[in-house]
């Protein structure tokens, strides 16, 4: 662990107030009217300034536990993210693999946020995410491994020192297609928000109000920008760039990745659980499984 | 007042709408404006609107929402007639600044008792069943699916749920999202025309379809492209081959209206999933549904 | 400091497997085994052996989770809001307990334990695959494919949708006449269930 580690809350700060509002930019596509700088920030106070909502016999740990895990589990992440060829906050010899134990117990913290509230909607918004989200993993690890197989390496500093010649994005294309599914699960976003659904009165969130549902909303956006972050780093070279200093590059690609999942979240329809759940297994998954295969026939 | 007020008085006042008869079209109107943000559920909002004159079998519901929402909360009062929002923007700076709370209009107590019979007092078998804290614990029930034991749950979605039309309650027993049964306890209330006019219905799917900003296109009179179509099941509440749920709404985003009545839907609603049954739901206008409801 | 954190984290690991007796929340329990386990991988991340450590975290992670929703599927009382007694054999269970963690303890202090710390720069995840796709390959690819072949066996044995029919119904094969009975063992009547508190 290096003193680069304070630069994550600096970086996932920015990150969540960039996509928040790029959030608030989205309507403007669909004619509706884009909203300002500041509107998040707006937003944000107008959560901070109601209280905590309370029910029946909850489960005290965990409400406050999950919003909580969830934001560190965005900083576990980003910190494994080389910032410049050669360094990352945290360096990891198997940072694909941490990233991978993040995804997982970002499922855990979605369902102990539906858990905790002792209510129906956020149970069923909890398990139902939980039912979509385990089989996500899937996919996820092999477009994972998939890219890191060029640079025989688990770890993220030696996978951005193997696109130097070529991105990843180029030659494995349908690698960030896929590991965008990954992100828009993990942030509980458009097609795959059965979480915090509309047809289930807000889910997880329902019983949700103030600084709570205040910590909830800024942790799933820090989660975005970590997700951006890693998929520029393994697909778009991270760093890697002629003129401008490594950082910017950085921050340029997670930008590009960010604007693209907020595009397809607020572009694709959501469809339900069950049929979602088949396009999943009959669908992602082989199409990652041949993804990796031919990655790996390429590498040997 | 702190910059926090300061910055929260400035956005949107999170309302969470009791629609009552012939309200419906003027409540989402509202919300499409921009002048107000629809909350999901009473516990994230900060004013309960109540629009139009409910009925007296839904002032029960009225009274249990508002308690839900969390003090400081202002109550507002809308009949249709004039424009709502300064009087919204008045509550909320009322709520920001906390004075004049309303008080609860429901004791906190817990529907049952807690002490019965069972070895731990709670009137249950064992370890299990009963009544802890005043509520049924949900007891296994065989899976439709599967013939698993698996839990059941029952409960019911009042008069004001927001993904159902206003008025309608059902009693559903649930397994997991599962509907095991369902039955319609009282109609949907009456709405005026323009509620059950194509781009309003349209809208309302697609708003259960995760597209917020599409609905609110079509709501100004834009078009939407018919890819969506593909996100709705195929066969969800076919009473016959190909006037399911997916062909009702592709007749709703070319304009035409549906269907004058829908069919006995308690039935049909059984075995499907949550977001099954509440996208079938929707494909029929609030109109088909209370006639449904009354005719049977 | 590597030894005051492996200590720790073994302390809490103790206490968050105690916990899963203790609580009576289901889902509780199974989450308080996830943290024991993830205590685990943590030391093992201390120990430098980054990929056992992190995969650990990863798996662990998923199966209690896993775990959690069948608690709250199956089991009556998921939250603990009912008094609970989440023991059964306890003065069994303890002796065994005692003697396994006697024959443990034997067994750490009797064997020679490396002394010598692992070189930094060795690659530790290089040569667990060496070891794992080398000598171990056997071993690693038949408890793959068997663990595989048992959950696939689980579900097809419990579906309800049996072969010829529904499998609560007999599941009768067509037989060899027009009506007639199939060929082969006639099953007895059955399809009872238990429901034990």
């Amino acid at each position: 662990m290096s003193p680069l580690v304070l630069t994550l809350p600096v970086a996932l700060l920015a990150g969540a107030w960039l996509a928040a509002w790029i959030d608030r930019l989205a309507p403007a596509l669909w004619g509706g009217r884009a909203a300002g700088p500041l509107a998040p920030l707006r937003d944000g106070a107008a959560l901070l300034a109601r209280p905590n909502a309370t029910t029946e016999a909850p489960d005290r740990l965990t409400r406050w536990l999950a919003p909580g895990t969830y934001l560190v589990l965005a900083a576990a992440g980003l910190s494994v993210v080389p910032l410049a060829p050669g360094v990352a906050a945290v360096d990891s010899p198997v940072g694909i693999v941490v990233w991978g134990a993040c995804e997982a117990l970002t499922v855990v913290a979605v369902f102990l946020h539906g858990w905790s509230p002792n209510s129906p909607f956020p149970l069923i918004g909890a398990y139902r995410y939980t039912a979509i989200g385990l089989p996500v993993m899937l996919p996820s690890m092999f477009v994972l491994i998939a890219a890191a197989l060029p640079a025989e390496s688990l770890s993220l500093i030696a996978v951005v020192e193997a696109q130097r010649e070529v991105w990843n994005l180029v030659r494995q294309p349908i690698g960030l297609p896929l590991f965008l599914i990954v992100g828009l699960t993990l942030t509980l976003r458009g097609p795959f928000d059965f979480a915090d659904g509309a047809d289930i009165a807000g889910g997880t969130s329902a019983e949700e109000s103030g600084p709570g549902r205040a910590l909830w909303q800024l942790a799933r956006l820090t989660m975005l920008t970590a997700f951006s972050a890693m998929a520029a780093t393994a697909f778009l070279g991270g760093p890697l760039g002629p003129g401008l200093p490594a950082p910017m590059w950085l921050a340029l690609k997670t930008v590009a990745v960010m604007l693209l999942t907020i595009l397809a979240c607020h572009a694709l329809a959501r469809t339900v659980p069950s049929r979602m759940l088949h396009l999943l297994w009959v669908a992602a998954l082989p199409l990652s499984f041949l993804h990796l295969a031919l990655a790996g026939w390429v590498a040997l | 007042m702190t910059l926090l007020r300061r910055l929260a008085a400035s956005a949107p006042p999170p309302v969470y709408p009791c629609i009552g008869p012939g309200m419906l079209d003027p409540v989402e109107r509202l919300f499409a404006s921009g002048c107000a943000r629809r909350a999901l559920s009473p516990a994230s909002a900060g004013v309960l609107l109540i629009a139009g004159v409910v009925p007296d079998r839904a002032a029960a519901a009225i009274d249990r929402l508002h308690d839900q929402v969390p003090p400081p909360r202002r109550t507002v009062g809308w009949s249709g007639a004039d424009e709502p929002s300064n009087s919204l923007h008045d509550a909320w700076s009322g709520v920001l600044s906390g004075d004049g709370a309303e008080p609860d209009r429901l004791p906190d107590e817990p529907p049952n008792e807690w002490r019965g019979k069972g070895d731990h007092g709670h009137g249950g078998e064992g370890m299990m069943g009963g009544t802890p804290y005043g509520r049924p614990m949900a007891m296994t029930g065989e899976d439709p699916r599967d013939g698993l034991q698996l839990d059941r749950y029952t409960m019911r979605v009042g008069p004001f749920a927001p993904m159902l039309p206003p008025g309608l309650e059902l009693e559903v027993t649930l397994q997991g999202d599962l509907i095991a049964a369902a039955r319609v306890l009282q109609p949907p209330f009456p709405q005026e025309d323009t509620a059950s006019a194509p781009p309003a219905c349209a809208a309302r799917m697609l708003r259960l379809l995760g597209l917020p900003h599409h609905a609110d296109r079509l709501l100004r009179g834009g078009r939407v492209r018919a890819g969506v179509l593909c996100a709705v099941p195929k066969g969800l509440g076919a009473a016959m081959p190909g006037r399911d749920a997916r062909a009702r709404l592709r007749r709703w985003l070319d304009g035409e209206p549906g269907a004058a009545q829908a069919p006995e839907f308690g039935a049909l609603i059984t075995g499907l999933e949550w977001h099954e049954a509440i996208l079938m739901l929707n494909s029929w206008s609030p109109e088909a549904l209370r006639r449904a409801a009354e005719a049977a | 400091m590597t030894l005051v954190s492996i200590i720790a984290l073994g302390l809490f690991a103790v206490w968050t497997g105690w916990r899963v007796f203790v609580v009576d929340s289901m889902v509780r329990a199974s989450f308080s085994l996830m943290l024991s386990f993830l205590c685990t991988g943590g030391i093992a991340l201390i120990l430098h052996a980054d990929y056992l450590g992190a995969a650990t975290v990863f798996m662990m992670a998923v199966e209690m989770m896993v775990m959690a929703i069948f608690m709250v599927m199956f089991m009556m009382n998921p939250a603990g809001l009912n008094p609970m007694k989440m023991v059964h054999q306890e003065r069994l269970s303890i002796l065994m307990g005692a003697l396994a963690f006697g024959v443990f303890v034997g067994a750490v202090l009797r064997s020679d334990l490396p002394d010598a710390p692992v070189a930094a720069d060795r690659p530790a995840t290089f040569d667990l695959g060496t070891e794992l796709l080398g000598p171990s390959m056997l071993i690693f690819e038949t408890a793959g494919v068997t663990l595989l072949a048992a959950m696939v066996a689980a579900v097809v044995l419990s579906s309800r949708t049996g072969r010829y029919g529904e499998a609560d119904a007999g599941a009768r094969p067509p037989g060899l006449t027009e009506g007639g009975d199939p060929a082969g063992r006639q099953p007895e009547e059955g399809g009872h269930h238990h429901h034990h508190h």
